[in-house]
């Protein structure tokens, strides 16, 4: 299909709208074929190739708006695009359960990895401080895992809804406050997860750190995408 | 579909996209010019607006589409599912159900 303006102002517009990539390329080569259909349409009629070009063009309308239109419609065929608010404001919260169980799963199965298992002879005293240094690294380790698996979870839903990136970051620092005051302690002989008010810095930086990595890969994809197509 | 319709009218161009489906598939451009020769001109859908509305179709599973190439032409050509088969009769029952209603008021007389 030709390069003409109005697709190439449809498919800049849609990737800056954070349109997947896939859908983008799909809508525009539709948009692409039903123009090519109009002006066949208008050459038939005996119109010459240049005023096809312009009527089809004109029949198509704005392709500003268009891409708006798709993002929209795009955004409200998923329960997570047409109630973000809830999506990724108030389900972020309500994930406290998963994540602990997660955290909990992850620290069980780490535990195994690292021989204590449920052996009660092999758990840590007081006396054996470097298993218990060990341990708590490990429970650290998997807090910091378990908050990056329920962020990347979101991250990914609000990709699927083609959702504003904004979205995306309101449910990374959700995350990132509910990593921060919750915890994972491991002391001889015992085990809690707990909110505490001395903020986890490093727990509560991977979401944060997960949005940025995000949005520098859209942003290199995007970029080097519409390079390549302007080749 | 035009913004100066009233809000009755929401749901009519699912009416109309899922009745054309269900006689046979059909890409975009086909869509839109059914609409509009057999209405008598009287609806029409923007151009390239029918696209997003296919999409949000297909995600609600209420179409499919695939790639089929007919004279030498590569399309998406959609079909009505199950699912849209179903909606499309509870859309027709809605729709039978308003016009019976309009019609019986417009029938009485002025008094």
């Amino acid at each position: 299909m030709p390069e003409t303006k109005f697709i190439k102002q449809l498919r800049r517009r849609l990737v800056e709208l954070g349109c997947p990539l896939k859908r983008m390329r799909r809508l525009v080569r539709e948009v692409a074929e039903h123009r090519e259909d109009l002006k066949q349409a208008a050459m038939t009629e005996g119109r010459s190739q240049a005023e096809a070009e312009a009527r089809a063009d004109a029949q198509l309308g704005n392709p500003l708006v268009l891409a708006e239109q798709t993002m929209v419609a795009l955004r409200q065929s998923s329960w997570w695009g047409r109630h973000p608010v809830i999506g990724f404001c108030v389900v972020p919260i309500l994930m406290a359960p998963v994540l602990w169980l997660l955290l909990f799963c992850l620290e069980l199965s780490l535990g195994f990895a690292l021989g204590y298992g449920w052996d009660l002879r092999k758990l840590p005293g007081p006396d054996n401080l470097a298993a218990v240094r060990h341990l708590t690294i490990t429970v650290v380790c998997a807090h910091c895992v378990a908050v990056a698996l329920v962020t990347l979870f979101f991250c990914w839903f609000a990709r699927q809804a083609a959702a504003a990136f904004k979205w995306t970051v309101t449910a990374c620092v959700i995350c990132s406050l509910y990593a921060s005051f919750s915890k994972g302690t491991i002391t001889p002989r015992s085990f809690q997860i707990a909110f505490s008010w001395s903020p986890d810095l490093v727990a509560g930086a991977v979401p944060l750190l997960i949005a940025g990595a995000i949005y520098f890969l859209l942003r290199r994809t995007a970029r080097h995408f519409l390079e390549k197509v302007a080749e | 579909m035009k913004k100066t319709n009233p809000s009755f009218l929401n749901g009519v161009p699912e009416l109309l996209v899922l009745r054309l489906l269900a006689c046979r598939e059909m890409y975009g451009y086909q869509i839109v010019d059914e609409i509009r020769t057999r209405t008598g001109e009287a609806l029409a859908f923007g151009e390239g607006c029918i696209y997003p509305y296919l999409h949000y179709l297909e995600a609600q599973r209420q179409v499919i589409s695939r790639r089929r190439e007919v004279d030498g032409r590569n399309r998406n050509y959609y079909k009505l599912t199950v699912r849209g088969r179903k909606r499309l009769d509870e859309l027709t029952a809605e729709w039978n159900r308003v016009t019976t209603g309009v019609s019986l008021l417009m029938e009485e007389k002025y008094a």
